[in-house]
């Protein structure tokens, strides 16, 4: 009974909402960009989306840790300094200890800078509110683009190289599917998946926040 | 003999309307009922059509039309070609049922051209796996995301086509092959030998042959499998322009903008350029000009749209044989002209009423 309780509280709905109904990527349709170039791997969706993780959260914290601070008229280059420090941070940590992956995703890294969820969920959020739920939102934001690109690359990689994980689970007489490999497959399939949450979020009854 | 006909299907009629389990597949059973018998409906009001052709009987001539290249496919690849047809249609067909269902609409006849060109489209090697991926995704991402029949962009057999070369191009580069050849052909073989060819187009890139013109008339050349015979493209396409189907200012203008193009281009360039007669006879180009850029769908609606239509269409076709990695253009021309099909009706309309003044919007 106790436990059910904090499915209804404020903290677990900050958490959760951008898991489903307000997907980064497919209900919310930001940070398209690198959806769609660094979905052809799983382990570079990982990759990029873990990075994410690490400055959505770290860059929450400060930002909503210094809300009080920052004089609204420069706002949003005092964001654009916190991410871009992160996202350095984040850049060089890939090349010292992953230097094959940080080459696959090439400039992407760097481009976490001018994505439209860390922006957004400052200006929405984290500006707005207390440092324990702004983290317990950039946590459920970040997490949501993580599965994202990972529900895209898992279908990406599996039919343009055969493999999951670098693991070859086609048999060997498979014909990959080259534009899979390119951004014509990631097209159509982030449609489909934008199709299939619109639906299903259509036929959810409508609930009071 | 029909008059029993039309007696079971409306027996059937009744019972599916009382039935609620079946009543969702009704748009089948009126596509099937509409398929025998024309539509009953009588225009009782201003205006009233004397000719009683529709959407049905309009995809019919095409198809009526399509036969000879179709029959001549048989003959040149064997009765493999009619296995490729028949996975072409039912795999699309099922995309486009589950959709009229789904949206409880009637089951519209588009695909039944649809179903019939992309096959013709397609190598003769191509595995049968494939044949039902293309024409299922042509028609979802071709035609039903854009709402069914009558509001698609892009003609659905070419975005189908376009995928399968997009993401298989091992098989659109290397694997032709040769047809077969006098006596009875290909009408009593499963598919020809694995003797692979390159077609004239191909050749044309690598050594700078030229084909002499009987033989591409004749089609006894490796090519896709229905724009090989290019004497049956040209009656049925001729066909199609006399009963005015097929819009003759597109066919023409595309194929008289390609000849010029390729005759001021093989003058200047000779070894890029393929000459004139060679470009229009070789590849899909005549397949394409009376059979998909005429779609009176993804093509423009006014006449003067109609003519810078085909004169582009011819322009891209030259251009991306000549100056790009793919021999052939056709397909890119076109996918691309229907994207631009649109404003250029917009241009056309705004430039003819510009005079007219602008109702103000309450």
């Amino acid at each position: 009974m106790r436990l059910s309780k904090i499915f209804y509280t404020r903290g677990f709905r900050t958490f959760s909402k951008g898991f489903f109904k307000e997907n980064t990527v497919c209900c919310q349709l930001l940070g398209l960009c690198s959806a769609l170039a660094v979905s052809n791997k799983v382990e570079n969706a990982l990759a990029m989306g873990l990075g994410v993780v690490f400055v959505l959260i770290a860059s929450s914290f400060l930002v909503s840790l210094l809300r009080n601070f920052i004089p609204s008229q420069y706002r949003i280059i005092t964001f654009m300094i916190i991410i871009s420090t992160l996202v350095i941070v984040v850049d060089q940590f890939l090349k010292a200890y992953f230097p094959l992956i940080s080459k696959q995703l090439g400039p992407y890294v760097a481009l976490i800078i001018t994505n439209c969820i860390l922006m957004g969920r400052h200006e929405a959020f984290a500006a707005k509110n207390p440092v324990s739920y702004s983290i317990l939102d950039a946590i459920g934001n970040s997490l949501s683009y993580t599965y994202s690109l990972l529900l895209i690359a898992s279908i990406r990689e599996v039919l343009a190289f055969g493999t999951f994980f670098n693991i070859q689970v086609m048999p060997a007489n498979f014909s990959p599917w080259i534009v899979m490999a390119m951004a014509p497959g990631a097209f159509f399939l982030l449609a489909l998946y934008i199709w299939l949450f619109r639906i299903t979020a259509k036929l959810q009854p409508e609930k009071e926040m | 003999m029909l008059g029993i006909l039309r007696r079971i299907l409306d027996e059937a009629e009744k019972i599916i309307k009382k039935t609620p389990i079946l009543k969702n597949f009704f748009p089948v059973f009126e596509a099937t009922d509409d398929f025998f018998f024309a539509t009953k409906k009588t225009t009782r009001f201003a205006p009233h059509f004397l000719d009683g052709i529709d959407i049905k009987r309009f995809m019919s001539f095409v198809i009526i039309a399509l036969i000879p290249a179709t029959i001549a496919g048989v003959y040149f690849f064997g009765l493999r070609v009619l296995l490729v047809i028949a996975i072409s249609y039912a795999a699309g067909g099922l995309v486009e049922v589950a959709f009229s269902v789904g949206r409880k609409k009637p089951l519209y006849e588009g695909f039944l051209v649809t179903g019939l060109i992309f096959p013709l489209i397609l190598p003769p090697t191509i595995p049968l796996w494939m044949v039902a991926l293309g024409a299922s995704f042509g028609v979802f991402f071709g035609k039903e995301v854009f709402g069914g029949t009558g509001r698609n962009i892009f003609n659905p057999a070419l975005v189908g086509r376009v995928f399968l070369s997009l993401a298989f191009p091992e098989y659109f580069a290397t694997m032709w092959q040769k047809p077969f050849w006098g006596g009875l052909g290909g009408f009593v073989k499963f598919m020809p030998d694995s003797i692979t060819g390159a077609t004239p187009l191909i050749n044309f890139k690598s050594t700078q042959d030229v084909a002499t013109w009987p033989c591409l008339l004749m089609g006894n050349l490796p090519g896709s499998i229905g724009e090989t015979f290019r004497i049956g493209i040209i009656i049925g396409g001729v066909l199609l322009l006399l009963v005015k189907i097929a819009e003759w200012r597109i066919s023409l203008t595309y194929i008289a903008s390609a000849f010029i193009v390729s005759f001021i281009g093989h003058i200047f360039l000779p070894e890029s350029f393929a000459p004139p007669l060679f470009q229009i006879l070789s590849g899909g180009l005549l397949f394409g000009a009376f059979f998909m850029a005429t779609d009176p769908v993804s093509g423009p609606l006014t006449h003067q749209g109609r003519w810078i239509y085909g004169i582009l269409l011819g322009v891209l076709t030259i251009l991306i044989r000549t100056f790009t990695g793919f021999v052939e253009g056709v397909m890119f021309a076109i996918l691309l002209m229907n994207a631009c099909a649109p404003l250029i009706d917009t241009i056309i309309i705004n430039i003819k009423f510009k005079d007219i003044p602008q109702v103000e919007e309450a």
